[in-house]
């Protein structure tokens, strides 16, 4: 197969893998199983959101969001300079071969008039920019190295597209080194462009072998001075008009010793050969894989970007916010920027959940949003990791792609909770900044009785005691101060909480007083099933006005501890 | 005076006024204000979940502030009283002082106790000054009448916070005065707001809103003064969600402390994100505005406090 039928094929799995791509954002998404949209109804909301944009005056904030958020990386560079020059080398370089080297004969031929590969400045800039992609790569490395007891998570597909794009510079330069050196490409032009007598060639040759890096088999050691002017005068009369001097390929001249010994090897030819195959194999690999791979950022970060430009953190109509998701998805690019900034990230140390890392959870929730089989284990954590999270919105202002993580992962808490999964950190704080922003409500309300029924379950209240309550001794309360207590009652007495209700033994179980006497006859398991608990506003006027000194906000909060713990023993046995 | 700025989770996307007004009038006292990224959330949210879990972020954020040698400045209470447990927690447990800087380790991070945490409260009050305060006063309030509400966890529990008297706490009143705002005595003053229970249990959490709520307006109040951030969404974003269905309604105007002093100090209401309190209409601004007067005490009163020294 020769390099057309190649490139032909990857071309084609290229395109087969961009519209399998384009396909996914439009029928997939992340939601509680009520709403349902069809394809059709996705794709005309958005191109009628899209044209609604570009013919309604969002066209000045599209033009300015091209240039400051695709073409300068601004959100980069506001959080990180050193990812910023990772990534803009990286991109520069990479977009700048392409254009004029990859695609020379459609473009650089076209736009330059006395275009050759072999002259400067292109012969320069080709090893410039060859230089600039390999040091973002560089860098990148670095980054991933020294930021992992930052918590940045790196997979094999990540260190895989740094391989890919290092792969193809790399080779690309020994590709040049192995041609700068060899001799039957020498000899292939002197037979195509020269003219030369037989001093004259040889003197050309020992030019070349003095100053563009030529190695010749009839060459060997010191070269005659005078010979070498003959040569570059021979050179300046035919060679200089098409080809440049090779030193200014700077990195693949410095690089081509390492292609010498492919050539003792293989021969001379085949190792240009080789390097061909092997650059050639790269790039086309590249190409074929990038699509499916997170090298499909290319495509879908500067859509995501745009659409943020638009929307902010709003979320547009049903079918849009579904089409915008999988847009964010697919434009991640697993930098982990946002797991860097996460203010869980304390949380993620002591549960040791990958979850809990908004990285690590757009990763995941591809799967869940193209409706795979998730197993029940799985499933636990994945919600545990979208509750623990503080709603600080960090992850979605940082995020280089501006996709609205936010919005995913409110939506996915409640598509899995939905399922029917009970959620034990529904019962906590993080649960504060849902109720301010109201949305699933109804969903959030079915989510804690859920909650509810596995307390049920798992706690014994005091009304389902049959037996008296029996003395034993009080086992693991870490705080003793309960010990103290002698049922003034002055808890119960100043607590807002019991004020609230008009009959409040039906509405907490237990009062703060009772629940105290229950630590101290050692039956702490009914204070555990007290709604009691679970209602405290955790104000601390008991604790502060107990005249000996129990601490009963605490112990609140040990109980609460404990029942969760115990719940989730249950869950696990 | 420089600080650590510690703003939480809630402030930096939900309360950004209450950084900006802090910022700006901290800054007429040359009080610098360092923002650290690599700050993490409190804690505080996990602590119905688990104990340990909730102390390690705080000793975290004391590390990084250790490192960079700078003391905390806070302005939320939850947080501050989460910091304030974790400094005490890794002063009395060296047991569990060792296991936490054991998890921090790994990040170059340690905390031995070098950072202090203090309230920004207290670096009005205290660092700064009431007569420092006093003398770069522009205005004072003639007849603004406002409920502080301080906030469960700046006070409670005492052994651990150590801000002011617990049950009759000096500092908020002082810092109205100098303002020439009355800081009202009334019921809600040292309660609850019902933010910890927002979320999954509301119908407690909004009753306890509205009992704080009619209490203020029972007493007199213009204005609610929430120290606390958690406070502070309770009044100005909970009270106006659970009005969504009365159109007629209005909502009971927040106005948070620094806003309050900011204005005397002379600094205009947009730098101090007045309108961006929910409950504040350009109607309540200009109403505010046209209670500044001159920056000296009333006569009157000063006699008075002549007769009773």
């Amino acid at each position: 197969m020769n390099f057309s039928t190649l490139l032909a094929l990857s071309v084609v799995i290229c395109l087969v893998g961009l519209a399998l791509r384009l396909y996914v954002w439009f029928s997939q998404g992340i939601h509680p199983p009520t709403s349902s949209l069809s394809l059709g109804d996705r794709i005309s909301a958005g191109l009628q959101s899209t044209s609604k944009v570009l013919f309604g005056g969002g066209i000045v904030t599209i033009i300015k969001s091209f240039f400051s958020d695709l073409l300068f990386q601004q959100r980069i560079i506001q959080k990180s300079a050193l990812r910023w020059a990772a990534h803009t080398l990286i991109f520069t370089g990479f977009i700048l071969l392409l254009l004029m080297h990859g695609m020379e004969t459609v473009i650089s031929q076209k736009l330059f008039t006395g275009y050759e590969s072999t002259l400067n400045p292109y012969l320069f800039l080709r090893n410039l920019f060859g230089l600039m992609v390999l040091a973002g790569v560089g860098i990148a490395v670095y980054r991933r190295i020294t930021l992992k007891p930052k918590r940045l998570k790196s997979y094999p597909s990540d260190w895989a597209a740094l391989i890919f794009v290092g792969g193809i510079i790399l080779s690309g330069m020994l590709l040049e080194g192995s041609r700068i050196s060899s001799y039957t490409i020498f000899q292939g032009m002197v037979e195509e462009y020269g003219a030369f007598d037989e001093d004259e060639t040889l003197a050309l040759e020992a030019f070349w072998v003095a100053e563009n890096g030529l190695v010749s088999p009839n060459i060997s050691g010191p070269i005659n001075q005078e010979q070498i002017e003959m040569g570059r005068e021979a050179n300046g009369s035919s060679c200089i008009e098409c080809h440049a001097a090779n030193s200014s390929a700077f990195a693949s001249f410095t690089l081509k010793g390492i292609t010498r010994p492919f050539a003792w090897i293989l021969g001379d030819s085949a190792a240009v050969s080789f390097f061909t195959f092997l650059h050639a194999a790269f790039c086309l690999a590249f190409l074929a894989w990038l699509p499916f791979s997170k090298m499909f950022h290319v495509v879908a970060a500067p859509v995501s970007l745009l659409v943020n430009s638009i929307l902010g953190k709003e979320n547009g109509t049903p079918a849009n916010l579904l089409n915008r998701q999988m847009v964010g998805l697919s434009a991640c690019t697993h930098c982990g920027s946002c797991s860097l900034e996460c203010s869980s990230s304390m949380f993620f140390e002591s549960f040791n959940n990958d979850f809990i890392l908004p990285s690590e959870k757009v990763q995941f929730l591809k799967k869940l949003a193209a409706g795979k089989d998730i197993d029940r284990a799985t499933k636990k954590r994945l919600q545990e990791g979208l509750y623990v999270c503080t709603s600080c919105d960090r992850c979605t202002d940082i995020c280089p792609s501006g996709i609205n993580l936010k919005e995913i992962f409110v939506s996915a808490r409640y598509a899995l909770l939905a399922d029917g999964t009970p959620e034990k950190t529904l019962l906590s704080h993080f649960s504060f900044p849902l109720a301010l922003a109201q949305r699933y409500t109804g969903d959030h309300l079915k989510a804690l009785k859920a909650v509810e029924e596995v307390f049920r379950k798992t706690l014994q209240k005091l009304t389902d005691l049959t037996l008296p309550l029996s003395l034993s001794r009080s086992k693991e309360m870490v705080n003793q101060s309960y010990k103290s207590c002698y049922s003034c009652q002055r808890c119960t007495n100043i607590c807002p909480v019991v004020r609230s209700y008009d009959n409040p033994i039906e509405a907490l179980d237990m009062l703060p007083h009772q629940l105290i006497y229950s630590i101290g006859i050692g039956n702490t398991e009914v204070a555990m099933g007290a709604k009691m608990i679970w209602s405290c506003s955790t104000c601390y006027l008991c604790q502060e006005h107990c005249p000996n000194q129990v601490e009963l906000t605490d112990i609140f909060y040990t109980l609460k501890n404990k029942a969760l713990k115990k719940i989730d023993s249950g869950e696990n046995s | 005076m420089k600080y650590a700025f510690f703003q939480g989770c809630n402030i930096p996307v939900r309360i950004q006024q209450y950084a900006l007004a802090t910022e700006a009038v901290l800054n007429k006292f040359g009080v610098e204000l360092q923002v650290m990224r690599d700050f993490n959330c409190c804690g505080y949210p996990m602590r119905n979940v688990d104990e340990k879990s909730y102390i390690l972020p705080s000793v975290r954020n004391l590390a990084v502030a250790e490192k960079a040698g700078l003391d905390i400045m806070v302005i939320c209470n939850c947080c501050f009283q989460s910091l304030k447990k974790a400094a005490s927690i890794m002063a009395k447990n060296p047991e569990l002082a060792a296991e936490l800087n054991g998890m921090l380790a790994k990040e170059g991070l340690r905390y031995t106790g070098a950072t202090t945490i203090k309230h920004y409260l207290t670096v009005l009050h205290t660092d700064i000054g009431i007569a420092a305060i006093k003398e770069k006063l522009v205005y004072r309030f003639k007849g603004l009448n406002s409920a502080v509400i301080h906030g469960c966890h700046l006070l409670r529990p005492r052994e651990i916070m150590g801000f002011d008297d617990s049950f009759v706490p000096k500092i908020t009143e002082d810092l109205m005065a100098v303002a020439g705002a009355t800081s009202l005595d009334w019921l809600g003053r040292l309660e609850c707001c019902g933010a910890a229970l927002a979320g999954f249990n509301d119908e407690l959490s909004i009753r306890l809103l509205n009992e704080k709520i009619s209490g203020a307006k029972a007493a007199g109040a213009q204005y609610i003064t929430p120290i606390c951030s958690y406070c502070h969404l309770q009044f100005d974003t909970a009270q106006v969600n659970s009005l969504k269905d009365e159109s007629a309604a209005e909502p009971f105007p927040v106005l948070l402390y620094p806003q309050l002093l900011g204005l005397c100090l002379g600094i205009d209401a947009a730098s101090l994100g007045l309108a961006q309190n929910q409950t504040i209409t350009s109607q309540h601004i200009s109403n505010l505005t046209a209670l500044l007067g001159p920056p000296v005490e009333e006569k009157k009163s000063r006699k008075k406090a002549k007769a009773t020294s």
